[in-house]
């Protein structure tokens, strides 16, 4: 058995929360995502990877996946062995993506793909360790991770783990995400794209839909082109994903400073910003408000109050993320895709 | 999103009414639960321990001009809809006094006064209903919202596939509610249910289907206010799956032999009741002597109704033939 091995992750709820109903967000059957896997298992197996490492889920992905192998059985092109990560309970929450990425770092994968929105790739981040990241968007809210074709992601991440192309360095492959802490008392949270405070008292249904209730921003990148709420910095100061820096803004509803941001899919709101500023990584940053939910990538995730002075840091050691159009512009050059006919 | 309708916090009094029905609901399942080992209960009961987040984060945001209709497992429902606790408990034992006068059972618990069509024994028996009452108040421009509480079971039944469809054809104020309790009696909803997830069904029909945590009230709340919300004000029916697990049997007496330890850590780990305490005394919003006090009050509650049910009277032979037609 070889050791060219790729963990794939995904989480069978991405794609269905509450925005479905405030802001007509896309549906991600779950059956497109099964399909995903096999059309990338279809890349692993064209460009040699030995073995698969995939998640298991109640949600109908892994099942889906586990009846195409024994129907596609001694087809070509051949697709690599697939190993279920099964035997442990599966909660139905967030620590089963943990939990299964864990499991694939030790068992020694040399790429994981995620499939799921800002919130799993968060979560997905927050446990790879030095491992590269590839993130696929099947979610509501997908800043973070790639709008890509399958397939084409399946070669990118099968070349990693090949080990034909070089992940670090100068021709490096994947580059190092930033990302943000927060610490609120022993509750620590990392955010990939937004930490945002909001007057909301509880988690509830999670997604933030109403700009009034955000008082304050903290992005670790704001792209002009993104949705969710660092689209409300992209506009007004923008920072790339490879600028060492981050920002934050301080948000009221009556402030004279106004910006039209999309900071969910299907909702274009005006925004109340009273100030801007660059944030550096290192710092840390004491949030204004005495009690509120802090939201993490747009999902409310921890409730704080008074006393408890949650703090936001931003740091420069996020996960390792693989560029697609990297690899394949490397494969290109390298002609690791060419075939003499014999 | 909609702007026309105040989606205020939940006031002081507000938590306390949805602390109370769902622990007069715990309490009065536990109750049942025990006393149905005695013998002295006829028929058939299942119990609605462990879901009464879902019960009590939909009716929350519902008000007189409102109607639910219910499922075989209805007792939260009827409770978090405002049927009165004691005639319930003497109708679970058959006696006159009961909601429907001893003559329903726990199966048939209505009480059109309350807005609460019933629950039912017939399994996914209930959308089509709501899509009348729905339709009527559309037509009278009641402003009235209609909502089906069903199951993992109930959501493969024609009845709910059809009335989902109808309801989105006619833009109908309707919600439907998918009580997602892993199990259809005893067949697991991973296994019978095709679309895997039942929100997932509600693209089919046009509408938005939504996945919510059904242990968390605050969020059943949320996206329920969004559901009711929206029907209001003209936009149609939505889906809502509440995933869950039940605490007690698929009916007293079932050795649950298909399932393993999942109720122990639910009750541990992610049990409705202990979570909403748990937030409401860190946010100071209540204090751990409101919810005492209504733990009081709601145990007194129950010892009444459950005693007033064993003294009162079974129907006669002379009632056999009343409440069976009605005039028009």
């Amino acid at each position: 058995m070889g050791d060219a091995v790729v963990g794939v992750v995904a989480n069978p709820l991405s794609g269905r929360d509450i925005r479905r109903l405030v802001t007509q967000a896309s549906v991600f059957p779950t059956a497109e995502k099964a399909n995903m896997i096999q059309r990338m298992l279809t890349a692993f197996g064209a460009v040699g990877v030995h073995r698969v490492l995939l998640s298991t889920d109640l949600g109908g992905i892994s099942a889906a996946v586990f009846r195409a192998i024994g129907r596609r059985r001694g087809h070509e092109p051949r697709w690599p062995e697939v190993e279920f990560l099964d035997g442990q309970p599966i909660r139905q929450t967030a620590q089963d993506t943990v939990d299964a990425v864990r499991r694939m770092v030790t068992a020694g994968a040399r790429v994981i793909v995620c499939l799921g929105g800002d919130g799993t790739a968060r979560v997905a981040a927050s446990a790879v360790g030095q491992v590269p990241l590839l993130a696929l968007s099947t979610g509501t809210n997908n800043v973070f991770p790639a709008v890509r074709e399958a397939t084409v992601a399946g070669l990118a991440a099968g070349l990693i783990a090949t080990g034909v192309v070089p992940t670090q360095g100068a021709d490096g492959v994947t580059a190092r995400a930033k990302l943000l802490e927060v610490r609120v008392g022993d509750r620590v949270e990392t955010a990939l794209v937004d930490v945002a405070t909001s007057t909301e008292r509880h988690v509830g249904a999670r997604a933030v839909w109403d700009p009034a209730t955000v008082t304050q921003l903290f992005c670790a990148f704001a792209e002009p082109d993104a949705i969710g709420l660092s689209a409300i910095a992209g506009q007004l100061m923008p920072v790339a994903r490879n600028d060492p820096y981050g920002v934050t803004a301080r948000l009221a509803p009556d402030a004279a400073r106004q910006v039209l941001a999309p900071i969910a899919p299907g909702l274009v709101v005006p925004v109340g910003v009273r100030s801007i500023e660059r944030i550096e990584a290192g710092p840390v940053h004491h949030v204004d408000a005495r009690a509120g939910v802090i939201a993490v990538d747009g999902e409310r995730e921890l409730a704080f109050g008074p006393g408890e002075h949650p703090a936001v840091r931003l740091r420069a050691d996020g996960p390792w993320c693989v560029d697609v159009a990297a690899v394949l512009a490397a494969s290109a050059r390298l002609g690791l895709l060419e075939r003499v006919r014999q | 999103m909609t702007d026309t309708v105040e989606r205020k916090a939940l006031t002081r009094e507000h938590l306390l009414d949805v602390y109370r029905t769902m622990r007069t609901i715990r309490e009065f399942e536990e109750r049942v639960h025990a006393e149905f080992a005695t013998g002295d209960i006829p028929g058939f009961v299942h119990l609605y321990a462990g879901e009464e987040a879902s019960a009590a984060g939909v009716c929350s945001n519902l008000d007189e001009r409102d109607t639910i209709a219910s499922t075989h497992r209805g007792h939260g429902h009827c409770i978090a809809r405002g049927v009165d606790v004691v005639e319930m408990m003497a109708e679970i034992y058959g006696r006159k006094t009961g909601s429907c006068h001893g003559k329903g059972g726990s199966m048939h618990i209505a009480d059109l006064s309350k807005g609460m069509l019933g629950a039912n024994g017939i399994v996914g028996g209930g959308p089509p209903l709501i899509c009348g009452t729905a339709l009527a108040a559309k037509i009278k421009g009641t402003g009235g919202v209609s909502v089906a509480f069903f199951g993992d079971g109930g959501s493969n039944q024609g009845t709910t596939l059809e009335s989902m469809n109808l309801a989105s054809v006619w833009n109908l104020p309707a919600v439907f509610v998918a009580e997602n309790n892993g199990y259809a009696e005893t067949t697991s909803s991973t296994w019978s249910v095709a679309s895997d997830n039942i929100a997932d069904r509600a693209a089919g029909f046009g509408m938005p289907g939504v996945i919510v945590d059904g242990f968390d009230f605050f969020a059943v709340h949320e996206a329920a206010r969004e559901a009711v919300a929206r029907a209001r004000e003209g936009g149609g029916p939505t889906l809502i799956e509440m995933k869950f697990t039940r605490y007690f049997g698929h009916f007293e007496g079932d050795q649950q032999t298909y399932r393993a330890d999942e109720v122990a850590r639910a009750r541990a780990e992610l049990d409705c009741l202990k979570r909403f305490a748990d937030r409401v005394t860190e946010t100071g919003e209540l204090s751990v002597a409101d919810l005492d006090a209504v733990d009081a009050e709601v145990a007194t509650l129950i010892e009444t109704a459950v005693e007033a049910a064993k003294a009162a009277p079974l129907p006669t032979e002379a009632d056999l033939l009343t409440d069976v037609y009605v005039r028009y």
